[in-house]
């Protein structure tokens, strides 16, 4: 089998329309119904392709946005299939690298790295709260409790993302955060001119109140839209990174062993005590 | 032409345990073998590796021979051995593709994959159809059909393919009382029209109904063979944890009252 | 086992063929339009793209009887239209043309203009998508684009996608009704909604990862894997007109969007 069928096994055909449609309905959810600041539909796109691979994940993700604009439930999401295809890609290099494998650890090596998880999250919330316009008075900026909040809710991310690498006494949690962190970025920064241009900066679901605050503050419509963006990005990606490690942990290594980069979640040839499978 | 497992022993993917242990089974043309057995004794596994899922699709390491037709099954693809070796499972919903609007085009996918010619393809979705008399659901919506009626077109759109050899593993374990009723006797009807089938189930009362031989398993390994009066009425049966059918579970009711067990006829 | 005569073919439900200006076209025809269109009416920039667009999706849908099915659709860009409608109109930057205002923020003439524009342009992309939702059953596109030469596998995940979307949603929808007896509220705080989202998403995520393993042996059983191409049940026969449409649908947008992207086109209204 060539290197492009290998991507594509029957498992991994199987595993797409459920990862599309699940993103699909998590996103809907998440962004009309419940109107939350981030979209979560991207934990089927990353999770195909951390286990087939980078062209199944862009390909899942670029399905998704287009199937979700064919049914109709959310008018706008079909030009973003672009953002979702590099995303799906990114996870798919991230199973290259290994990044969701468990890595046990203890002791200075944890602390260490719950330390720098929790300064990667904080560093997320600097470019909003330490731009001036949003500060400036005479600027409208954000109301008054805007910057504490933010601050308040990096602190509890960062402390909540310490605490899972820590309790879990597994080094994995630093990557997959930086992993989010970094596909949320460049999320951001491909969805932002696609936002701009094609709809007036306006995603019409709960982020378009931090779109507004933007605008209030002085940015234009592009800047709005990246801000926005890397604001509701980073986070959003970083909880479905995690979303995906504690499921792909959760999964037996039977299912996990026959994707092709299932091997690189951690060994699978040696036997797990206890485990038979059968019936 | 026979369907032979040769000293099989069969381990899955990541396990520690065997799942079977080496098990040596033949299914001749014509013939209906049963499996009986706990539950997590090696029923599936069984089925699994007799249609030759297990290990290539599936993974696991397998020891020992399996054939359908003098074709190793752990060296021919898979495509080549469903036509060989049909296989039914326990869950209705997930053998349905999802991606049929009718029952007939549901059948009719198995041909269709093959690539055959279209009058083929629709001989053969009609035959399967009309075998389990089932026509009258041809322009259902599979999704909408209750687990009795979901578990015959899976049958179907295994019999479409036209194989030598049936493994049923639990046909009815998840369908109610009426659906077992159903499928029970379409695959009744089968046998006597001369199916090849190998059938692992825990109801034993199909088993006794259907099989010239059954076969019993307790943690992979064959405890027990026989036909089935001599198996269903060993004494051991509940020491394997399978439940004896109802006849013989009157029958010994009868006799502890002490009642002559010939009053059940 | 007997297979016995059978003198029937193919069941009308399954051959059945549409008809009609809009539905005669080839499910590839449609797609390539709506598409088209789409794209039309956001390179086309102003009031002439989406106008132009809306128009011909509303000719088109009385040609195809389509005329309720566009409610849901309409509907759904509610949410935006009114998003746009406020921030751009309240919002936008650099616009000193003010209409009027209300407390911190002014309404400016160029930012309603571009508001409306842009609402018009959504809802003209998503009628011309909805149209052809509405007149093509999936399995039909997914027939037509194997008959052209679309792979079994994405032909298969294409419609095995479509076809799960609301069966999930309808768990969802359980889960929900489940949830809400039990305190999850999604009209409340955000803090609560978003408390709200995990005990939704986790059993929706494990019960479909669970089938994967018995779906991919269902597939291998009815030789999803062999080679070559699938066969296709139904035929339609189609022009060498639809043909040439199709490619000159292709030429013809590719032009609108370079003179577009060139500035060619900054003098339509």
């Amino acid at each position: 089998m060539n290197w492009l069928s290998r991507q594509f096994t029957t498992r991994v055909i199987v595993l797409i329309p459920i990862a599309i449609a699940l993103n699909i309905v998590l996103g809907f959810i998440t962004q009309t119904v419940l109107r939350l600041p981030i979209y979560l539909d991207s934990i089927g796109t990353i999770l195909v392709g951390v286990l087939a691979g980078p062209i199944a994940g862009a390909a899942t993700g670029a399905a998704t946005n287009l199937i979700w604009q064919f049914t109709g439930i959310t008018p706008n999401i079909g030009p973003f299939f672009l953002t979702a295809a590099v995303i799906g890609f990114l996870a798919g290099l991230w199973g290259y690298l290994g990044i969701f494998r468990p890595r046990p650890a203890s002791g200075t090596q944890l602390v260490m790295a719950a330390a720098i998880a929790a300064g990667i999250v904080v560093l997320l919330v600097v470019p909003i709260i330490g731009n001036p316009t949003y500060l400036d008075p005479d600027l409208g900026g954000f109301p008054e409790w805007a910057v504490p909040a933010a601050i308040i809710i990096a602190i509890l991310a960062a402390l909540a993302v310490a605490a899972f690498i820590y309790v879990r006494r597994d080094l994995a949690g630093l990557w997959v955060a930086l992993a989010g962190a970094l596909t949320g970025i460049v999320a951001a920064i491909v969805s932002a001119p696609i936002a701009a241009y094609v709809f007036g900066g306006v995603t019409g679901s709960g982020t378009d109140v931090i779109v507004a605050a933007l605008r209030q503050g002085g940015a234009d419509v592009f800047q709005a839209a990246l801000g926005q963006g890397f604001f509701s990005d980073p986070i959003d990606k970083v909880i479905t990174s995690f979303v995906v490690f504690v499921l792909l942990a959760g999964l037996s290594r039977r299912l996990v062993s026959r994707f092709p980069l299932g091997d690189r979640l951690g060994p699978t040839s040696e036997p797990m005590p206890g485990s038979s499978a059968d019936n | 032409m026979t369907l032979h497992l040769d000293s099989v022993t069969y381990r899955y993917a990541g396990a520690v345990r065997e799942a079977l242990r080496d098990v040596s089974l033949e299914i001749g043309p014509g013939h209906a073998v049963g499996i009986a057995g706990a539950s997590e004794a090696g029923k599936s596994t069984l089925c699994l590796v007799a249609a030759g899922l297990a290990p290539q699709t599936i993974g696991g390491r397998l020891e020992g021979r399996v054939t359908v037709d003098a074709l190793d099954t752990s060296a021919t693809p898979p495509h080549v051995l469903a036509q060989r070796c049909g296989i039914l499972f326990q869950q209705p919903a997930t053998q349905l593709s999802a991606t049929a609007s009718t029952v007939w085009e549901e059948v009719a996918i198995g041909p269709r994959n093959l690539g055959l010619a279209l009058d083929e393809v629709i001989e053969r979705t009609w035959a399967a159809l009309a075998v389990l008399a089932i026509e009258h659901l041809a322009d259902r919506d599979p999704d909408l059909l209750s687990g009795g009626q979901m578990q015959l077109v899976a049958l179907a759109g295994v019999l479409a393919m036209r194989p030598a050899y049936l493994v049923l593993d639990e046909p009815t374990a998840q369908l109610d009382p009426a659906g077992t009723a159903m499928v029970g006797r379409a695959i009744e009807g089968l046998a006597e029209n001369g199916a090849s089938i190998l059938i692992a189930e825990q109801k034993s009362d199909l088993l006794a109904a259907l099989c010239q031989r059954i076969i019993v398993l307790d943690a992979g390994r064959v405890v027990g063979k026989g036909s089935p009066e001599e198996v269903l009425a060993d004494e051991r049966l509940e020491e394997w944890g399978v439940d004896a059918p109802a006849p013989v579970r009157l029958r010994r009711t009868l006799t502890a009252a002490g009642l002559p067990p010939e009053l059940v006829l | 086992m007997t297979a016995g005569a059978h003198p029937r073919g193919l069941p009308d439900f399954v051959a059945r063929t549409e008809s009609g200006p809009y539905r005669d076209l080839a499910p590839t025809t449609r797609l390539v339009l709506a598409l088209s269109m789409a794209l039309f009416a956001f390179v086309v920039r102003g009031w002439t793209g989406p106008l132009l667009v809306l128009a011909l999706v509303v000719l088109l849908a009385w040609l195809a009887r389509v005329r309720r099915g566009f409610v849901p659709y309409l509907l759904a860009t509610l949410p935006f239209v009114i998003s746009v409608l406020l921030i751009n109109t309240f919002l936008y930057p650099d616009a000193t043309d003010v209409m009027f205002t209300i407390g911190p923020v002014s309404a400016t003439a160029s930012g309603f203009t571009d508001a409306v524009q842009t609402a018009l342009r959504v809802v003209a992309f998503a009628l011309s998508v909805a149209l052809f939702a509405l007149t093509t059953p999936t399995n039909l596109l997914v027939a037509d684009l194997e008959r052209r030469g679309l792979g079994r596998r994405p032909a298969f995940v294409l419609g095995a996608a479509v076809g799960l979307v609301p069966r999930l949603l309808r768990q969802a929808r359980e889960i929900a009704e489940a949830q809400r007896a039990r305190g999850l509220d999604t009209e409340s705080t955000i803090w609560r909604r978003a408390r709200g989202v995990v005990p939704l998403a986790g059993p929706l995520v494990v019960g479909a990862l669970s089938d994967v393993e018995d779906r991919s042996m269902a597939l291998e059983a009815r030789a999803f894997s062999a080679p070559g191409r699938r066969t296709v049940l139904r035929t339609q026969p189609e022009g060498a007109f639809q043909r040439a449409a199709r490619w000159g649908l292709v030429v013809a947008t590719a032009a609108v969007v370079v003179a577009s992207v060139a500035g060619y086109l900054r003098w339509l209204p």
